[in-house]
């Protein structure tokens, strides 16, 4: 039987009738068995902020308790919740990116860590004002390092990549007041002020809470994406494949899911070294495949083209295909069920974080100082349980698509390179983009991004409205597990102009890409906010004067609401696929979906719907051209 | 700025003038009347290809109407506009139309308007040897006619076909800008409608050469964006029509350079305020890259100036023709006999005028040498003597050997050109287009009457002797080796030439030699070895390994040829062919028409529609595209019997192989005057007629097996 919400994925049905058969449990089993959701959660009214509570509001206005026990309106627990998430969302982000900061503080020249990309690790140094004149990369690499780990709890100022917004963005900051400063700081006094007694004004709470936003977008994100380019190198675009049928039958299998590019980049070394190749063919197995998933899975797609086993909703389906010699996690994302499905086959569970200890799992703690050392031990241990797959209990679906990816914002104006007239401009610039976008050869752009969720069918949101999109002459760039599912799909492949309008079409022809670019993974869309700057500062104008829009279709995590506030706050409209726990007050709701656009010049929109989300998104940047007479 | 609004308004403005056109031509014509644009077989070409439909009365201009509106849809996509593009362009082309229904000469000289389907084979060749680098569609009016002159100049000099729309024509005239088909400046006409013009030149190339199916849109535009290398540069301020002409431009592959603002389209739509760089930026917008050879003379080198002529009026010197002696020579010689680069004049040279014109003995030799150098190739390089020297501004060459007859015009003698440049033309040409055969190269100039006379018997004579000797026993029988062309496939994908001593290719333009040098020069080229193994039918001239290798040149497209039939499995014709062969059912035989001949013929045909029968690398038994060549082999149409089937020839055709084709009647049949038995028409031009006089003459033909 098809499986409700994996109706758009065979591949993994199939998996779901093997895990019925092998008795193990999977996220859709546990949804069914949580039955309907909560509705005060659901409706963003419950709060237990302190031990008086909970409290839930009566949904039903002027029926039942309108108050919580301290008098906190609908209005307040709802804003309070919804700012909790970005904070936690901000809290994630920005942590990945601090432990970036501390790997580039350790990297030298005859260490495990290296700085990959002098030109960029100057280019940073620059920006951020640093003098580059006549010194030695790793002495400005570890200076840079240490300026980016005061970033999070500097005493004054702002956040310094602030500057790469347009000036007008600049203005409206800092006129509502909401420029983060220390990004520590920013999350520390979101949960202070969201405390019991604290602030109840809604509009107050959601100001402080896109103050947050943006201390994740254009301060942890943005600082996780740019160092991680120090580290490893800035992304090129470059071939893979991606779905399940990536894992090999006579292959150690391994799975690296999470986030830090810092153990999987080890990882992939170690899984090169030729004495642990060695030991898997003496093992019996042809050698080592490493595939990825979630966000590790897009840092080293992009950087080694390591292939994608699939996105988030996949980490069971992965185990359960039981070729899986092991699966190597570090943070976000992970669901805590993987430790018991793999007791039920022979795959090792590896957790590496002391940030994410899970339960039931092997854990060999990531220790950056002897980063090689243990990625081999980790790999070794996937190797020597190579031996202890059940073949009766292999399933691997022969499913999978080809899959360009790699571009970030250096790559895609090197492509964009390729159309300049030497004669008429220079190199080097998104002048070609912007022209095609102003000439209405495209329509606009949106980025589609976020997570999965079993409240939707699988994948269908991302792609129907990716689909959609570019049908539409509008170029889509993606990243986290909507790049995924856009590369199980095939969406990101030279072959997708197909589905294009015909301006999309040709912008793909000539520029020589695909029409729906892989940009990375969820920190990394921090390379979008780079390249809309770009854009906006060309034509002299404002981010939310742009036809551009970010789309959330199968959002879940606290990333994701972070990643919604900050995009909103820097004048580009979200569209969310899955409806925040907001509803529950009226007049939040409307904030959000309205009232923000004046303040900020964008807004949210929530439409479930892909069909009609993709037509909200084209009709907004049809608005947006007019308004720009284009 | 909103630029598909601009398309859309100018698409309008097409529509409501079409639709006027159309009223006044019903009005003044009826509905009933031809609508023709001159020298086609294709109707309305660019509606033709576009839908298919072939529009030919004035009534069906109406449904012309329909189907252009059918492309208006005012959309937000790039489609839309690009459809409204497209529009336009029919709009325009039934715009054109009717100019030629209600004028008997709506473009008078020097305004060129329509070009014949004649006209547009003339370019085949050099549009695939890239001697034709690109095409330039010029637009509107300079800030001054100086910069006009000074854009096309230079466009003419790089060798391209340049289009003029607009302004720009007086200022080409105001200039003194050589123009004219034969001079590759072609001034169309000064409204915008005339742009298409060469818009049709560009769709008919994909019919003629690309075999494209009318109506095939998608793939006629492949084909223009792919092996057309056309742009389009709009000077001064552009207006809705204009851009919506654009629009048809940039559907069709074609970029657009303006001067005045517009918002860029990246490689298709492009802001060049700087009429300095418009050249450069065009060029590179349409990928055309152009080998310079830059020559140190006093006046221009380019394919362009091949056919200038030189009026009696505006000649300084002359050599050759009836009044003095003048031939010319390549003869190789050993490497250490030849001091590369030296240039000799031995006589008096251009200043020494007494009168003008002033009239010279002339002879030119010249020597080279190169280790993969051979003596067939003398000839082959000898041949083109006739083009370098045409190149040359100011210089006009015809003929050849010892019948050479060469003029210098004033103008270039005012620029200082004098006769050593003669030298360094050909002898930068030489090295440049025979690297890999020529390593040295000097050239001798003589104007001394004794000298040329003396070296004339001397050398001359006897060289071209031997070479005659070799040509006449290089007959298909006494090689081992054909050649296969493919040349053309830049232009007709699937054609391939299978180039025997008896047969050239079917543009005229390489001989079996000049494969063999083709093949020398560029080992991994066009022209390749085809082994004369696997004979099936000497008669017919079958052999399995040109049949392999035909089908591997044309991808498959065709996989048996006969080279002396027109019947069984013929070879295929590119499009460019100097001459169309196609069978007489009712006389028994075949008529062959050249490319010139526009009038006419017996089977109710012009050459264009002959011609539209084959073409494009299919097969079409019955029609065969060749040389003049090849008209006195003794392998034409060798299967059906041979040249006694030829019933009909225009008459300036029939004059130009006279004598080689009653040599081969001749040995054939024992015929004294066999083309005296061929119709022409200054005899007859219908089926009736013709018979007549073959029956009149006792022509071979009537007496033959039934060729059907």
């Amino acid at each position: 039987m098809m499986h409700e919400a994996l109706e758009f994925d065979p591949t993994s049905t199939n998996l779901i009738d093997k895990a019925e058969r092998d008795g193990v449990e999977t996220i859709w089993d546990r949804k069914d068995a949580m039955k309907a959701p909560c509705g005060f959660g659901e409706k963003g009214v419950c709060c237990k902020n302190c031990a008086m509570g909970p409290c839930r509001i009566s949904p039903v206005a002027g029926k039942g308790a309108q108050l919580g026990l301290c008098g906190a309106t609908a209005d307040t627990i709802v804003a309070r919740n919804f700012a909790r998430s970005v904070a936690g969302g901000t809290a994630a982000h920005s942590d990945h990116a601090r432990d970036i900061a501390h790997v580039l503080l350790m990297a030298s020249e005859n260490g495990n860590y290296k700085v990959r990309d002098v030109e960029k690790l100057m280019r940073i140094a620059a920006e951020w004002g640093l003098d580059t004149e006549g010194k030695d990369p790793y002495d400005l690499a570890h200076e840079l390092a240490e300026r980016a780990l005061l970033e999070f709890g500097k005493p004054f100022g702002k956040q310094i990549f602030l500057s790469r917004a347009p000036e007008q963005r600049q203005k409206i900051w800092q006129e509502l007041n909401i420029e983060p400063r220390a990004i520590d700081r920013e999350v520390t006094t979101l949960m202070h002020s969201t405390h019991i007694g604290c602030a109840s004004d809604p509009e107050s709470i959601l100001e402080m809470a896109m103050r947050t936003s943006l201390a994740d977008g254009w301060g942890g994100s943005m600082i996780g994406t740019e160092f991680s380019d120090i580290l490893y190198g800035v992304p090129t675009a470059r071939g893979t494949e991606a779905n399940l049928g990536v894992i090999e039958e006579k292959m150690v299998n391994i799975l690296l899911h999470g986030h830090d590019p810092s153990l999987s980049e080890m990882i992939v070394l170690a899984a090169e070294d030729p004495e642990l190749v060695k030991l898997a063919k003496e093992l019996g197995a042809e050698g080592i495949n490493l595939v990825g998933m979630c966000c590790t899975g897009n840092e080293v797609t992009m950087r080694h083209g390591v292939r994608i086993a699939g996105n988030f909703y996949q980490q069971e389906l992965a185990v359960i295909t039981g070729a899986m010699e092991a699966v190597i996690v570090d943070v976000q994302c992970i669901f805590p069920a993987l430790a018991r499905l793999s007791q039920c086959y022979h795959t090792k569970f590896i957790s590496t974080s002391p940030k994410a200890k899970i339960e039931g799992s092997t854990y060999i703690e990531f220790n950056e100082e002897h980063a090689l050392e243990t990625a081999k031990q980790i790999v070794r241990e996937a190797i020597l349980n190579y031996k202890n797959r059940d073949q009766a209990k292999v399933l691997i679906p022969q499913t999978k698509n080809k899959a360009v990816v790699g571009y970030s914002v250096e790559t895609i104006i090197k492509h964009l390179d390729k159309v300049v007239n030497s004669q008429t401009d220079s190199f080097n610039t998104v002048k070609p983009l912007v022209d095609v976008i102003w000439a209405g050869v495209l329509r606009g752009a949106a980025g589609v991004v976020g997570c999965n969720n079993p409240k939707v069918k699988h994948d269908k949101s991302h792609v129907t409205i990716i689909k959609e999109l570019i049908k539409n002459d509008i170029i889509v760039v993606v990243t986290g597990c909507a790049a995924q599912a856009a590369a199980k799909a095939g969406l990101l492949t030279m072959e997708a102009k197909e589905l294009c309008g015909r301006g999309l079409r040709e912008v793909c022809e000539r520029v020589g890409i695909p029409p729906v670019l892989h940009m990375g993974s969820c920190v990394d869309i921090s390379r979008i906010l780079d390249l809309v700057s770009r854009v906006a500062k060309m034509k002299g104008l404002d981010l939310s004067d742009l036809p551009v829009v970010g789309v959330a279709p199968e959002w879940m995590s606290e990333k994701a609401m972070a990643i919604g506030t900050y995009v909103v706050t820097s004048g580009i409209d979200a569209f969310l696929g899955v409806t925040p726990h907001v509803t529950g007050s009226a007049r939040f709701t409307d904030m959000l979906t309205n009232g923000l656009e004046e303040k900020v010049g964008a807004k949210f929109f929530f439409e479930e719907d892909p069909e009609a989300c993709a037509e909200k998104i084209i009709a907004r940047i049809e608005e947006k051209r007019a308004k720009l007479g284009i | 700025m909103n630029l598909f609004n601009i398309i859309y308004a100018g698409t309008d403005q097409y529509l409501e003038r079409a639709e006027e056109m159309v009223k006044k031509a019903v009005a003044a014509k009826g509905a009933e009347a031809p609508v023709r644009l001159p020298g086609t077989a294709y109707a309305l070409p660019v509606i033709y290809a576009v839908t298919g439909e072939k529009i030919t009365t004035v009534g069906e201009l109406e449904k012309a109407l329909d189907l252009a509106k059918g492309f208006i849809h005012k959309g937000r996509l790039l489609q839309d506009a690009l459809d409204a593009g497209t529009a336009s362009a029919m709009l325009a082309e039934i715009i054109e139309a009717v100019k030629y229904t209600l004028e008997e000469e709506p473009y008078k000289a020097p305004l060129q308007g329509h070009l014949t389907d004649a006209q547009i084979r003339a370019f085949g060749v050099p549009l695939v040897t890239q001697d034709i680098p690109g095409v330039a569609v010029l637009i509107g009016k300079c800030r001054d006619s100086a910069t006009a002159g000074k854009i096309i100049k230079e466009y003419q000099e790089l060798g391209l076909l340049t289009f003029m729309v607009g302004g720009i024509i007086d200022q080409a005239i105001a200039e003194g800008v050589k123009m004219g088909i034969d001079l590759r400046v072609i001034p169309l006409g000064y409204e915008i409608e005339s742009v298409i013009h060469v818009v049709s030149v560009a769709i008919r190339a994909s019919l003629i050469f690309g075999a494209v199916a009318p109506g095939d849109f998608a793939a006629h535009k492949k084909y223009t964006k792919e092996r057309v290398k056309a742009f389009v540069n709009v000077f001064d301020d552009w207006d809705e029509k204009i851009i919506a002409a654009g629009a048809a431009a940039i559907e069709l592959g074609f970029p657009a350079v303006t001067e005045t603002y517009i918002n860029e389209v990246p490689t298709l739509l492009l802001h060049q305020p700087d009429n300095d760089k418009v050249i450069a930026t065009s060029l590179e917008a349409r990928d055309i890259k152009i080998k310079v050879v830059k020559i140190d003379v006093p006046v221009g080198v380019s394919s362009a100036f091949e056919g200038e002529r030189i009026r009696k009026g505006d000649m300084y010197a002359e050599f050759g023709g009836t009044r003095t002696k003048a031939w010319e020579l390549v003869q190789m010689k050993a490497l250490a006999e030849v001091e590369d680069h030296k240039i000799e004049l031995v006589g008096p040279d251009l200043d020494a005028a007494d009168t003008v014109p002033y009239r010279l003995p002339f002879a030119m030799v010249v020597n080279v040498a190169g280790k993969n150098m051979q003596a067939d190739f003398e000839p082959v390089l000898e041949r083109r003597l006739h083009y370098f020297l045409n190149y040359t501004e100011g210089v006009m060459h015809v003929g050849q050997r010892n019948i050479v007859w060469l003029r210098i015009g004033k103008e270039a003698f005012a620029k200082g050109l004098r006769l050593k440049h003669l030298g360094e033309v050909v002898y930068a040409k030489m090295k440049a287009e025979f690297n890999n055969v020529v390593d040295k190269c000097e050239v001798l100039i003589y104007t001394d009457a004794g000298k040329v006379e003396e070296l004339e018997k001397e050398l001359a004579l006897p060289r071209y002797a031997a070479r005659d000797e070799r040509l006449a026993s290089l007959v298909d029988e006494n090689v081992d080796t054909f050649y296969s062309c493919t040349l053309c496939q830049s232009f007709a994908p699937a054609h391939v030439c299978i180039v025997t001593p008896e047969r050239l290719g079917l543009c005229g333009a390489v001989s079996w030699l000049d494969a063999k040098a083709t093949k020398e020069l560029d080992p991994t080229g066009a022209c390749q070895p085809v082994p004369k193994e696997g004979l099936e039918d000497e008669h017919k001239g079958i052999w399995s390994e040109v049949s392999k290798v035909v089908e591997k040149a044309s991808q498959g497209a065709v996989n048996r040829v006969s080279l002396y039939s027109i019947l069984e499995d013929p070879m295929t014709s590119c499009g460019c062919f100097e001459c169309i062969c196609g069978i007489v059912p009712e006389a028994n035989g075949v008529l062959i028409v050249n490319r010139e001949y526009g009038e006419i013929t017996p089977v109710g045909m012009t050459f264009g529609e002959l011609a539209s029968m084959t073409g494009g690398g299919v097969q079409t038994p019955g029609f065969m595209g060749h040389g003049r060549h090849f008209i006195a082999s003794r392998k034409f149409l060798r299967a059906e019997g041979g040249i006694a089937r030829i019933v009909w020839m225009p008459k300036e055709l029939k004059e130009d192989v006279r004598e080689r084709l009653d040599a081969t009647a001749k040995e054939l049949y024992g015929i004294e005057n066999f083309t005296d038995m061929i119709c022409d028409e200054t005899i007859a031009t219908d089926a009736e007629g013709l018979l007549a006089y073959l029956s009149a003459k006792g022509h071979p033909a009537l007496q033959m097996d039934p060729l059907m």
